[in-house]
């Protein structure tokens, strides 16, 4: 094993197993895990905090899960499998889930674990103060305890996505003595955290490092391998590619080194690359609509937009092949699940500037004596400079349409501020994680009830169609997934005609790791689960 | 005695120099659009209103700016620099974790930089227009011009991933565990690119500033008079010369000293560092305005303090400049 791992086979992990190997080293001859051992790994930016449980920033749960613990975890088919729940039984109503917890689980504080600290987690800390929490754990009334280690999940109505939002990532469970009676966001354990699972935190250098050391009492027994596991922040790109190049650094995460340089470090000997463990993010680039605007009011112009992008330059160009031409509001991600179709309009045909030209000006913008129908402005996406690449490309594609598109920077507090509480702008180009379902990423773009004026990455297109709001509805509370697929198709249907914004690429992340390292990557899941099974060959 | 006495009367006089900068920062960085509640929720990407509301009420944000400004004037006197809500951290915490790795780094570059570049310059100044001094002049216009970043990323695929002789980034080997000696041993080799990346700029300043006053100085009557007593070249130049020589060089050195707290982001962000400059720049970039004006707070002082101890230094180098 060369730190990819064997997947059961499935249509999804073929599609993905086979997509790993064609840039991933062969696997060497196997190799008996050994005890021991630092691993090193990059992740960047550095988090401003470690409360998982209050904030959901990217770059703290590949340092927070590997002390936090969730009820469950996935398999590479995204079904549901035990962690602290050792067991799960959905009514057939779909109003209660009892888990049944492991025993024998202590936190890092000596605690024992019980369905008081699970129901602690979810209605005190999870409920009130997870960004997250208001959208996945809406139905949630009640958890009941009726002993130790039963913990009964009363909804109000069916949340076929509740199960899909339970790993240690998304919902984490923290001791209930640590938090009982405090401010949870001014807990002093909002940044030493401690949870049960194995790795317990023992330092963080601002600026520097995290540093994690193996739980002796990690309830899976024989586990974790590693004795120490250091987070290393390292800001400029190309500094962490050399950091991995010399070995000072073994893993690294969420392509946080330049597209450009992977290339060559898949060609480095001492280095291999995965494009697994990304199965929950579903991460898409998209452009957003401005309908409050009189240009884009217009469903014609927003198509003719939509037409006038080659997807296949982006993910070619500005993502060096790292992902694949979006079709629509959800990703391909969702296939295995039902949910994704590609029976809508397709804007990628040969004929689309034909098409483009044509619908501006049958919406009555002719071009001008230069050429030029009519300006817009597009905000560059304030997180890398591949989105002012991405934005370059835009003013180029659009300018064939007679469109004159002016590129505007600013930094992250601006940009948000322009777009989703000023509503300043024409169009924006943000990138999107859909989640493990589409109700915890896809719905809040789309429905008219998520229009709320200073909220970041919600509805702030103005889009509201009464279709899709009633397709969406319905398909959160259906738990059939025939039903469910169906709603899903027919909201997918209907968006991409309405054209709200332009789907560009899903975008594929890449992790870079040194061959010393073994199995790293166990799930779909990736870096956002604990490195219990990691070994380093010394 | 005077010389303390007029001490003490900067000193005083300094205060409110200090109180208008707090009052001038705190109300520039409210001109910054968005707030420290918006950046923090846009990283949660699924923020709801709620979640949203609830930060800038811990923040404080959601009280009146007056109220705002006078709880931080308040804290303030008190020397109580707050709390960073985004880094769930003390700022005065945040500002300390920093400040050693910044001092080392800068006192480090910047040393070495003064010493060698005032050698240097003397040097140059008495070969001039030999070809020691021309060497000189190419040496330190190349390090002057080199862009600072571009001279770090070399250094590091040279030094760190060709030859493999030093680590490429950060303070310390973590993973090593180092104890005592061995410990300060690995800071020193974490240490050497970074510093030399930095110091090259400030070498090339010094040196060029040190060969005109130098020259300067050749042609002034106490240094002809010395000639004429017939004292050695070496006596002139060291004895006479390198003194008056060095005020220029002290008067800048004590302008960028000011520079050894705000770090270099530059440096700092290429080679890992944990320095005072980059949690600034992150600072801003967030909109983390107690960290933010911490940082601007504990420079201002540092400045002030820096800028008076140039002053004791120049008056002792040259009595006849008088308070």
């Amino acid at each position: 094993m060369s730190g990819i791992p064997t997947p059961r086979l499935s249509r999804r992990a073929l599609l993905l197993a086979s997509a790993a190997t064609a840039i991933a080293a062969p696997a060497a001859e196997a190799q008996t895990p050994r005890p021991g051992g630092t691993m090193v790994m990059i992740v960047n930016p550095e988090p401003a905090t470690l409360a998982s449980y209050a904030v959901s920033a990217g770059n703290i749960p590949p340092i927070t899960t590997q002390v936090y613990e969730g009820l469950l975890t996935y398999d590479w088919d995204l079904k549901p499998q035990p962690l602290l729940a050792k067991s799960f039984e959905v009514s057939a109503d779909g109003k209660t889930i009892t888990f049944k917890l492991q025993e024998g689980v202590t936190f890092h504080n000596g605690a024992a674990f019980t369905s008081a600290d699970v129901a602690y987690s979810f209605m005190e800390i999870a409920k009130k103060v997870n960004p997250n929490g208001p959208v996945i754990l809406r139905e949630l009334e009640a958890v009941e305890t009726p002993d130790a280690m039963t913990a009964i999940f009363k909804l109000a109505n069916p949340a076929p996505y509740l199960m899909m939002s339970l790993s240690s990532n998304n919902i984490p469970i923290i001791c209930k003595s640590v938090f009982e009676g405090t401010a949870p966001m001014q807990n002093p354990t909002a940044n030493r955290p401690i949870g049960t699972g194995p790795f317990k935190f023992a330092a963080w250098e601002r600026g520097q490092f995290v540093r994690l050391d193996k739980w002796e009492k990690y309830w899976k027994p024989g586990l974790p391998l590693l004795n120490r596991i250091i987070a290393r922040f390292i800001p400029d790109a190309a500094t962490r590619t050399a950091a991995l190049e010399t070995g000072e650094a073994h893993y690294a995460g969420y392509s946080a080194v330049n597209a450009a340089d992977i290339k060559r470090m898949q060609a480095n000997p001492i280095l291999g690359s995965t494009t697994l463990g990304y199965g929950t993010t579903a991460a898409t680039s998209v452009l957003e609509f401005n309908m409050r605007r009189p240009h884009l009011a217009k469903k014609e112009v927003r198509q003719a937009i939509c037409y006038a992008i080659d997807r296949q330059f982006i993910v070619d160009n500005i993502l060096y092949g790292f992902g694949k031409p979006a079709v629509g509001p959800l990703s391909s991600v969702f296939t295995t699940s039902g949910w994704f179709t590609d029976d809508v309009r397709h804007f990628d045909v040969p004929n689309r500037l034909e098409i483009a030209n044509k619908l501006m000006d049958d919406a009555g913008y002719p071009r001008g004596a230069n050429g030029v129908r009519f300006g817009l402005h597009l905000e560059v996406n304030s997180f890398g400079e591949q989105w002012l690449r991405q934005a370059e490309y835009l003013k180029q594609a659009l300018g064939q349409i007679g469109v004159e598109l002016t590129l505007r920077s600013e930094d992250t507090a601006t940009w948000l501020r322009r777009c989703y509480t000023d509503y300043d702008f024409d169009i924006n180009e943000p990138f999107y994680s859909a989640g493990a379902d589409p109700v915890i990423g896809v719905h809040r773009h789309y429905v008219s009830s998520a229009i709320r004026q200073g909220t970041t990455f919600v509805n702030n297109k103005d889009y509201r169609s009464p279709v899709v709001d009633k397709l969406m509805d319905d398909a959160t509370r259906e738990l059939d997934p025939t039903k469910r697929a169906d709603l899903y198709h027919a909201a997918q249907k209907q968006m991409v005609e309405d054209s709200p914004g332009a789907w560009l690429a899903e975008v594929q992340y890449v992790t870079i790791f040194n061959k010393k390292l073994h199995d790293h990557t166990m799930g779909p899941l990736g870096t956002y689960e604990a490195f219990s099974r990691a070994w380093l060959e010394r | 005695m005077r010389r303390w006495r007029y001490f003490g009367y900067r000193l005083v006089f300094a205060l409110p120099v200090v109180f208008g900068i707090l009052v001038l920062n705190f109300f520039l960085i409210q001109l910054a659009p968005g707030d420290a509640a918006s950046v923090l929720a846009g990283e949660s990407g699924a923020a709801s209103p709620e979640y949203t509301a609830l930060l800038r009420e811990k923040f404080g944000l959601d009280r009146p700016l007056l109220e705002q400004f006078l709880a931080y004037i308040a804290n303030a006197l008190q020397f109580n620099l707050g709390y960073s809500f985004r880094n769930d951290s003390p700022v005065f915490e945040l500002i300390l974790a920093r400040l050693g790795p910044t001092l080392l780094l800068m006192l480090t570059a910047f040393g070495a930089a003064l010493g060698l570049g005032t050698a240097l310059g003397v040097l140059a100044a008495v070969a001039r227009n030999s070809w020691r001094d021309a060497l000189i002049s190419v040496i330190t216009l190349v390090c002057y011009a080199t862009p600072v970043f571009w001279l770090g990323l070399m250094l590091i695929v040279v030094f760190s991933v060709n030859l493999n002789w030093l680590p490429t980034s950060g303070f310390e080997n973590i993973a090593e565990g180092y104890e005592g000696w061995e410990r300060w041993v690995d800071i020193g080799r974490h240490l050497v690119m970074p510093g030399t990346a930095l110091g090259l700029f400030y070498l090339a300043l010094y040196t060029r500033v040190m060969r005109a006053s130098m020259l300067e100085q050749t042609g002034m009557d106490y240094v002809v008079t010395a000639r004429a007593k017939g004292q050695t070249e070496g006596r002139i130049v060291f004895g006479h010369m390198l003194r008056n020589a060095f005020l220029p060089v002290l008067t800048m050195a004590g302008v960028q000293a000011g520079n050894l707290i705000g770090g270099s982001v530059v440096v700092e962000t290429v080679f890992g560092w944990p320095g005072l400059g980059t949690l600034a720049f992150n600072a801003l970039q967030s909109r983390d305005l107690n960290l933010l004006l911490g940082i601007f707070f504990m420079s201002a002082c540092l400045v002030v303090l820096i800028n008076l101890a140039v002053e004791l230094l120049t008056i002792t180098l040259d009595p006849r400049i008088q308070a």
